[in-house]
C-alpha cells in the first residue's frame, strides 16, 4: 500500500503515530516520519491513523 | 538550578485573581513584550509559536492530573476517576486507550448524523423563533449540547435535563470549591455511571449500528476496554463533551453579535459553517489555556524551565498573536489552525463531533436569528478556565421559518 502525507496541513499533533507506530512516527525534534509504502499487514492501523488525523492529512492508496 | 537572568524581567499575572482576564490589555502588553509571562501558577506562553511548539513538545506532560489531590480530594469514587481520564494517562497508558476510543470517533461516523443535528437544532429555534427573543444558553446551548450527547450515546433526547444536571453538577470540580461540592460531585457521578452501566449492558445485548456500539466492542491487538474503563469514558465524555459545547456556542454568538456583517454573511453562505467555528475558536474558545507539566528540566529558548513547572498555553491570546495572524473576525479568511482543541497528544478525541455539530447549527441560526443582539444581563463565567455566559438573552428579528 502507499501512503502519503499533505505536509502543508500537518500540524504533527503525532495522532497518527499512536494509531500506526510501525508507519508513522514523530522524531526527537518533533517533525513526522513515515514508510511511504508499508507492509499491508498494516492496512488497518494505517486506515484508522487517517481517520483519526485532526487535520485529514494523511492520504492512503493501494500500490500499483 | 538557578533561574535564567531574562526570567525576573518577564511580565506577571496573579491568574487566581478573579479579575484576571486571559483577553485583557494587560494580556496583549505582555504578549507585545515578552513570548511568556510569570504567574503565581507556573508560566503563560502568549505567542502562536511558542504555544505551537509547547503544546506538542513531549518533554511535558498534560497538566492537570494532580487538581483534585491539589485541593485536598486525594481518594474515593472522583478522584479515582478523575485519575482514569484519558487526558489524564500518559506514555503508553495513555496510547492504549486512544487506540481503542478513536475509531469509534471517526469523521465518517458524523456524515449521517448531520440530519438530526439539524432537525434538532431547528426544533430548538422553532419553540422561541415568532417572539423575537430567546436566553440563548437555557433555550438553545444547553438543550443542543445535552441532546446532541444524547444522540450520539443513544440516550432518548427528552431525557436531556438529566444530562444537563450531572455534567452541570460535575464541572464543580474544575472549581475550587471541590473539595466543599465533593458529596454532590460523587452523586452526580453515580448517575453518569447509571448511564453508562445500562448502555453498556444494552449494546451487549443487541448491539447496533453506532457509537456506543463500537466503544463497547472496541478491540485492538486482542485488547479490549474493561467494564470500568468504558463507564469510566462514558462519564468523561458526557462532561466532556456537553460543558465545552454549550460554552462554545454561547461564545459563538458573542462573537457574531459583535460582527453582524459576518453574520449575514454566514446566513448567505451556510457553507460557511466550518470555517465560522474555527473562527469563533480562535478568538473567543471556551478553553481559555491548556495545561501542561514539565517531566524534566530543559533549555527552552532563552529560559530554563525545571521539571514540574506548571506551563499555561494561552489558547486565545496565541491565536491572535499578530506575528502571524491578521487582525479582526473574518470567516473567510485562510488562517493557520488555533488551538481551542488542545494539540499533540492529547488533542481533544471529540473534537470531530464538536466540529460538526456546532457547524450544522451557526448557519441555520443565522439564517432565522437576524440582527441579533444582547438584550438584557448576560452573566459570565471568569475569563479564565474554561468560560463562557451562563445566561444570554438575545433578541433578534425574525429569519426564514425554516
Amino acid at each position: 500500500m502507499k501512503v502519503s502525507v499533505d505536509r502543508s496541513v500537518c500540524q504533527n499533533h503525532g495522532q497518527c503515530a499512536i494509531a500506526a507506530p510501525e508507519v508513522f512516527d514523530i522524531a526527537d525534534d518533533g517533525e513526522l516520519v513515515y514508510e511511504p509504502e508499508p507492509s499491508d499487514e498494516f492496512e488497518a492501523d494505517v486506515e484508522d491513523a487517517a481517520d483519526v488525523c485532526p487535520v485529514q492529512a494523511i492520504l492512503v492508496g493501494s500500490a500499483g | 538550578m538557578t533561574v535564567s537572568a531574562s526570567r525576573s524581567a518577564a511580565p506577571y499575572f496573579d491568574i487566581s485573581d478573579p479579575a484576571f482576564s486571559v483577553q485583557s490589555e494587560q494580556v496583549r502588553a505582555a504578549r507585545d513584550a515578552s513570548w511568556y509571562a510569570e504567574t503565581n501558577y507556573g508560566l503563560a506562553i502568549l505567542r502562536y509559536e511558542e504555544v505551537n511548539r509547547l503544546m506538542k513538545d513531549r518533554r511535558l506532560r498534560q497538566g492537570s492530573a494532580a487538581w483534585p489531590a491539589h485541593n485536598g480530594v486525594t481518594e474515593g469514587p472522583f478522584a479515582d476517576w478523575f485519575a482514569s481520564w484519558i487526558l489524564n494517562k500518559e506514555g503508553d497508558d495513555h496510547k492504549r486507550l486512544r487506540r481503542l476510543l478513536n475509531p469509534a470517533f471517526s469523521p465518517k461516523l458524523l456524515a449521517s448524523l448531520v440530519p438530526r443535528f439539524q432537525e434538532l437544532a431547528n426544533e430548538l429555534i422553532d419553540a422561541f423563533h415568532d417572539t423575537g427573543h430567546c436566553d440563548f444558553v437555557a433555550q438553545f446551548g444547553e438543550p443542543y449540547a445535552a441532546r446532541v450527547i444524547a444522540i450520539m450515546l443513544g440516550i432518548p433526547e427528552e431525557e436531556w435535563p438529566r444530562i444537563a444536571g450531572l455534567s452541570t453538577t460535575i464541572g464543580l470540580s474544575l472549581g475550587v470549591t471541590i473539595k466543599d461540592d465533593l458529596p454532590e460531585i460523587e452523586t452526580a457521578l453515580a448517575g453518569l455511571y447509571e448511564y453508562g452501566d445500562e448502555l453498556i449492558e444494552s449494546r451487549r445485548r443487541e448491539p447496533r449500528d453506532d457509537f456506543m456500539t463500537r466503544l463497547v466492542q472496541a478491540e485492538r491487538d486482542d485488547d479490549k476496554l474493561s467494564h470500568q474503563e468504558l463507564r469510566d469514558t462514558l462519564a468523561l465524555l458526557v462532561f466532556g463533551g456537553y460543558d465545552t459545547t454549550r460554552n462554545q456556542l454561547g461564545l459563538a454568538m458573542q462573537a457574531f453579535v459583535r460582527n453582524p456583517d459576518q453574520w449575514r454573511l454566514l446566513a448567505e453562505r451556510p457553507e460557511l459553517g466550518k470555517a465560522a467555528v474555527e473562527e469563533v475558536m480562535r478568538v473567543n474558545p471556551t478553553v481559555t489555556w491548556v495545561t501542561r507539566e514539565a517531566l524534566e528540566d530543559f533549555t527552552f529558548q532563552d529560559i530554563d524551565i525545571e521539571a514540574g513547572t506548571t506551563i499555561h498555553l494561552f489558547s486565545e491570546s496565541a491565536g491572535t498573536d499578530p506575528r502571524v495572524m491578521a487582525g479582526g473576525f473574518d470567516i473567510t479568511a485562510e488562517r493557520p489552525p488555533h488551538f481551542g482543541f488542545g494539540g499533540g497528544a492529547h488533542h481533544c478525541l471529540g473534537h470531530f463531533v464538536a466540529r460538526s455539530d456546532m457547524s450544522e447549527a451557526l448557519p441555520l441560526l443565522a439564517r432565522r436569528l437576524l440582527e441579533p443582539r444582547i438584550d438584557g444581563d448576560a452573566t459570565w463565567l471568569p475569563l479564565s478556565g474554561n468560560t463562557g455566559p451562563t445566561r444570554l438573552p438575545l433578541s433578534f428579528q425574525q429569519g426564514t421559518k425554516r
